[in-house]
């Protein structure tokens, strides 16, 4: 169980993190979402005590400073590219483990897991991406922590590679790990997260269940074309939570209310009908619509 | 302590830049033990101390004192260049304990290193010289406890300055460079108000360790005034603790 309360970083006049306040549960897979440059690594730094700023986060009631072996009770990786150049994978492990009082033999086993093994003895200067991000989560599995936080952990992995990262981090899960992982994309999130913080512009957009995002930020409208558009949307902005906003070439963009309801309504006010069509926004819309502009939310929210 | 001690220890034999910058120095050393011993037949206590030290007080600093800083440059500078400051911290996240840890493996092992190097010049010496060099010499103390500071300053400067060619150009420039243009410009009788100032130039003061005549600077010290050895290394301990403290209280405060 991860605590975060009102954590905060400015630098200088600009607002980096404005008071998030979040809980992270064990046994599910969180998504820290959010669009590039929102704040999400520096909240992660902040979590982790690397970066000085206001507020404070308790892993299941204690600092991360205050830990004798962090490396045991929580994995985190921030960059993907970490590592000396020219200290061995495996090496880089073992100096982790020797701090940490993890015993060595857990090294190859990390390196295996993860599918690396065969290049546990090589420089990583000549890592793919998605090998630097697969050492990345032997590190951060190398304290068989109960508390996972990771930084883009899906970039740079090929699909399959992202594939396999939402198998790993479901099981790690299920057996009853907190696991925190940031993106940027609402498409990894989809497959990995079962809950989700979003935030834009440094400040929390929304915190729940994946579907409940999906829900709230998501919103289908109907095209509808008619020679008599007019009367038409005078009848249809007549009924409760509909909105009618003309097209640039003529057409109406209708929203709350579904193409049958539109349809009944031109039928009963005998309008004819040239086109009617349904769009459902994706949900990268969906994101865009809520990070794209924070503020703009929040008056929705309120109102 | 422990933790962050064997977490460092790996973190220097994994290097392989450690190997390089420590063997250079050993070989380096030896190659001149052997040059002085085969020149000169019947040596002085100056020359003795100069064979078994690398040089001595006769180069501007010995090198293998510069490489053991390099050594200890990288300990604290390599975080910064390769972002492995944050698996390090994540890791061991009480940075006064960890900066400690890189500061006592960096000097134990330039304490170390001088040592053998010293035993290592003796040995090379013993065909030449009937005599072994008195290995008690307090230019032999003082070369070793030189190599220490220099290493420490090195991590020191590493932290503070956050990255490696920062703290390489203050440690290379400011002893051979600045603290130089200083000694020399005091002779200008013009400048000779600087006399006072060059007494407490550190490194500069530093190198009265390896002095065989208790004087560094080719036997000038005397007309400029410097201290003698143990109140110059005083000077130059003072100024590591200095920058010990400063980088260690920065490193407290800043965001890693």
């Amino acid at each position: 169980m991860i605590l975060a309360t009102h954590l905060g970083k400015r630098y200088g006049a600009k607002v980096a993190v404005d008071d998030l306040s979040f809980e992270v549960r064990p046994g599910l897979v969180t998504g820290f979402l959010g669009p590039n440059g929102a704040g999400k690594s520096t909240t992660m730094r902040l979590m982790l005590d690397l970066d000085r700023g206001a507020g404070e986060t308790l892993f299941d009631g204690r600092r991360f400073a205050r830990l004798r072996h962090p490396m045991r009770e929580i994995g985190a990786v921030l960059e993907a590219r970490a590592f000396h150049p020219t200290r061995t994978a495996r090496n880089h492990l073992r100096m982790l483990a020797a701090g940490s009082g993890i015993p060595a033999s857990r090294v190859d086993e990390v390196l295996e897991f993860v599918g690396i093994a065969d290049v546990a003895r090589r420089k990583p200067k000549g890592f793919s991406l998605g090998m630097a991000q697969r050492l990345g989560l032997a590190q951060a599995l190398l304290g068989d922590p109960g508390t996972l936080i990771l930084d883009e952990p899906a970039n740079g992995l090929d699909p399959h590679g992202i594939h396999w990262l939402r198998d790993v981090l479901r099981a790690l899960a299920a057996e009853g790990r907190t696991v925190f992982v940031s993106s940027h994309l609402l498409s990894e999130m989809e497959l990995m997260a079962d809950e989700l913080v979003v935030v834009g512009r440094g400040s929390m957009i929304y915190s729940g269940k994946v579907d409940g995002f999906v829900s709230e930020f998501t919103r289908s409208t109907v095209l509808v074309r008619s020679p008599e558009s007019a009367v038409l949307a005078a009848a249809l902005r007549a009924l409760d939570g509909v909105s009618v906003e003309p097209t640039d070439d003529g057409g109406l963009r209708v929203a709350g209310a579904d193409a049958v309801t539109i349809g009944d309504v031109a039928f009963d006010n005998g309008v004819r009908l040239h086109e009617l069509a349904t769009t459902t926004a994706s949900l990268e819309t969906a994101f865009m619509t809520a990070t794209g502009d924070a503020s703009e939310y929040v008056a929705v929210a309120h109102g | 302590m422990a933790d962050a001690l064997r977490f460092e220890w790996v973190r220097l034999r994994t290097l392989r830049s450690t190997y390089w910058l420590i063997g250079s120095a050993l070989v380096l050393n030896v190659a001149i033990a052997l040059l002085v011993a085969s020149l000169v037949a019947d040596p002085t206590p100056d020359v003795v101390a100069a064979a078994v030290t690398g040089g001595g007080a006769n180069t501007p600093v010995p090198m293998a004192v510069v490489l053991l800083a390099v050594v200890g440059v990288f300990a604290s500078g390599h975080e910064y260049r390769y972002g492995t400051i944050q698996p390090t911290l994540t890791t061991v996240p009480q940075r006064a304990r960890l900066f400690t840890a890189k500061v006592l493996v960096v000097g134990a092992t330039a304490l170390v290193v001088t040592t053998v190097s010293v035993l290592l010049d003796v040995a090379a010496t013993l065909p030449f010289w009937a005599d072994t060099p008195a290995l008690t010499g307090v230019t032999v103390i003082g070369y070793v406890l030189l190599a220490v500071l220099w290493a420490v300053v090195g991590v020191a400067f590493g932290q503070l300055l956050r990255g490696v060619p920062g703290a390489l150009t203050v440690i290379l420039v400011m002893p051979m460079v600045v603290e130089q243009l200083i000694f020399r410009l005091s002779y200008v009788p013009a400048l000779d108000w600087l006399h006072p100032v060059v007494k407490f130039l550190p490194f500069t003061a530093g190198m009265q360790l390896v002095s065989a005549a208790g004087e560094a600077s080719g036997g000038l010290a005397s007309e400029v005034g410097l201290f003698s050895r143990w109140p110059s290394a005083a000077v130059f301990a003072v100024f590591v603790a200095a920058v010990l403290a400063a980088a260690v209280t920065l490193f407290r405060r800043r965001d890693a």
